[in-house]
């Protein structure tokens, strides 16, 4: 038996994932899609499908309590052997959105899936097209470490294991109190203001995992790029996304007659100091930023208006209060984390769950000696928040995945702001 | 020569190694190598978090304001860059 410090993150996905299991949401899955103009070279995957297995026992982890110290832990019990890659029959069509949902369910067409990472390759058409799809644990890995993942499977296997990880140094509840106070006041206001998400208290809870995917063409991604460098520069993507993303928001707000005064986003960010031969273990913390409605009206005053946001928190230490505050939680049971957050936020957890995660296989144009056509991924969603808008990007071209559960959001709804997206993203209105 | 700004604080120099010395100590960047004036900063891990940690920096001790907008692939690639760029809005500035 090996021991892995875990991060304030692994504690939330987990406290997550528990809140999911307890409310009939199934467990946390992300489902990673490769489109390929060609069939992947099945000596290729498969030899770096078995050497990251063999190097990576997190593959097999088990995140628990250590008495000593009442840290959380990731336990690994050595190597683990690398589940077959399941090559399925040629059909005349891609995998659909039946078996995606049936992969965000933790489920294969043979049963449940067993392993945290399952590959599946989907030979169709006529013209020799191939699709990948990679099940992950999102308890064990992110858009980051999928990104990684990817990355060292293009490259045909890896050469060597994760390196050793030091435990972060020990903080008493009182220090850790102060750090997070900045934020436990800006909580209490928020609670006071009504926060709400796209689940309301009274909505179901559950359902099935739900997406619609907006796969921009090259020419609207070039807009997009252009748009988003000439409003945050070459550097801000993700705060670009998130204003994006908090405007369709709003309009389901609008369309719902609901108010809410500020909406709550959950900025991911890279936790410093992660290493890029860290896969698994995840790598994203969480900066809290809570945005008055009343400032999306335009994207442009969106984006001014979050990037302010962003800086005023950025000053008065979100970052440090919201790896406090979760340092702070990790003292209770996983399983009271997600009612703890619930409870201080009148029912919500954050507004909508987002991400972009940076460039998919950045310099690759093919994967296993594939040409490559796109990727991006879905992970799945619970209920609350209800809705997540997650954005990939591969050799600049964009595909926003929007993603909720069962009957949580309408049709209609979804065609209202997947119009949102693509006209904030490219400029461009619909007619 | 160090000059006195109008709140009577000196204006700190800006330089490639003043900039590595903001990068390094305020761990925006965590090379395993020592930083050098010309290193790639982008493949170091700038991500936006870092780059606005650093936005917030730049201007406490170079008592510079920068717009996101003005954070380019071009101006941030290095440190002789990004301390020539620094120069370059100090000397409009002034």
């Amino acid at each position: 038996m090996s021991i892995q410090p875990a991060t304030t993150v692994d504690f939330f996905l987990g406290g997550l994932e528990a809140f999911m299991r307890r409310s009939g949401q199934g467990t946390h899955w992300g489902v990673t899609v490769l489109r390929l103009e060609g069939r992947p070279d099945a000596q290729i995957l498969t030899q770096g499908w078995k050497q990251i297995h063999a190097m990576h026992p997190m593959l097999g982890a088990r995140l628990k309590r250590q008495w000593r110290g009442w840290r959380w832990v990731w336990e690994t019990a050595g190597p683990i052997a690398a589940p077959p890659i399941c090559w399925h029959a040629a059909q005349p069509l891609p995998p659909d959105a039946a078996v995606i949902q049936e992969r965000l369910q933790g489920r294969s067409s043979t049963g449940e899936l067993s392993t945290p990472l399952w590959m599946e390759v989907f030979p169709w058409g006529a013209d020799g097209g191939h699709v990948i799809l990679l099940s992950w644990r999102h308890a064990l890995l992110d858009g980051t470490g999928i990104n990684l993942l990817l990355e060292k499977l293009a490259a045909g296997g890896c050469a060597s294991g994760p390196p050793l990880l030091t435990a972060p140094p020990s903080e008493t509840p009182a220090q850790l109190y102060k750090r997070a106070r900045p934020l436990m006041n800006r909580l209490q206001a928020m609670t006071t203001a009504g926060c709400l998400s796209a689940w309301m208290k009274g909505m179901p809870i559950g359902g099935r995992p739900e997406y619609r995917l907006i796969e921009l063409s090259h020419e609207e991604s070039g807009k997009a790029v252009a748009r988003l460098r000439a409003l945050c520069g070459d550097f801000m993507q993700m705060p670009f996304y998130a204003a994006v993303a908090a405007r369709a928001l709003r309009l389901l707000h609008e369309r719902r007659e609901w108010s809410s005064p500020e909406i709550h986003l959950h900025l991911p960010m890279q936790l410093r100091g992660r290493s890029r031969e860290l896969i698994f273990g995840n790598h994203m913390g969480a900066m809290p930023l809570f945005l008055d409605a009343g400032e999306l009206s335009t994207l442009e005053q969106t984006v001014a208006h979050l990037l302010e946001k962003y800086r005023e928190a950025m000053k008065e230490g979100m970052p440090q209060a919201s790896e406090a505050l979760t340092k702070l939680a990790a003292h209770f049971p996983l399983s009271t984390f997600i009612p703890m957050v619930r409870w201080t936020n009148m029912g919500q957890i954050c507004s909508l769950f987002h991400s972009h995660t940076g460039a998919f296989l950045p310099g690759r144009t093919e994967f296993a000696g594939a040409a490559v056509q796109n990727v991006f991924t879905i992970p799945s969603v619970c209920a609350p928040p209800g809705l997540g808008i997650f954005v990939s990007d591969y050799a600049g071209q964009i595909t926003v995945t929007l993603a909720w559960r069962g009957d949580g959001v309408s049709q209609a709804e979804i065609e209202a702001m997947a119009q949102r997206i693509r006209t904030d993203l490219t400029g461009i209105a619909e007619q | 020569m160090m000059q006195a700004l109008s709140d009577g604080m000196p204006e700190v120099p800006i330089s490639p190694a003043a900039v590595i010395e903001l990068l390094t100590a305020e761990h925006i960047l965590e090379p395993q190598e020592p930083l050098t004036p010309d290193t790639d900063l982008f493949s170091m891990g700038l991500d936006s978090m870092a780059m606005m940690q650093l936005l917030l920096l730049i201007e406490e001790r170079f008592r510079l304001t920068i717009n996101p907008v003005e954070m380019t692939r071009e101006r941030f690639a290095t440190a002789i860059a990004l301390a020539g760029f620094l120069e370059e809005k100090r000397r409009q500035a002034a």
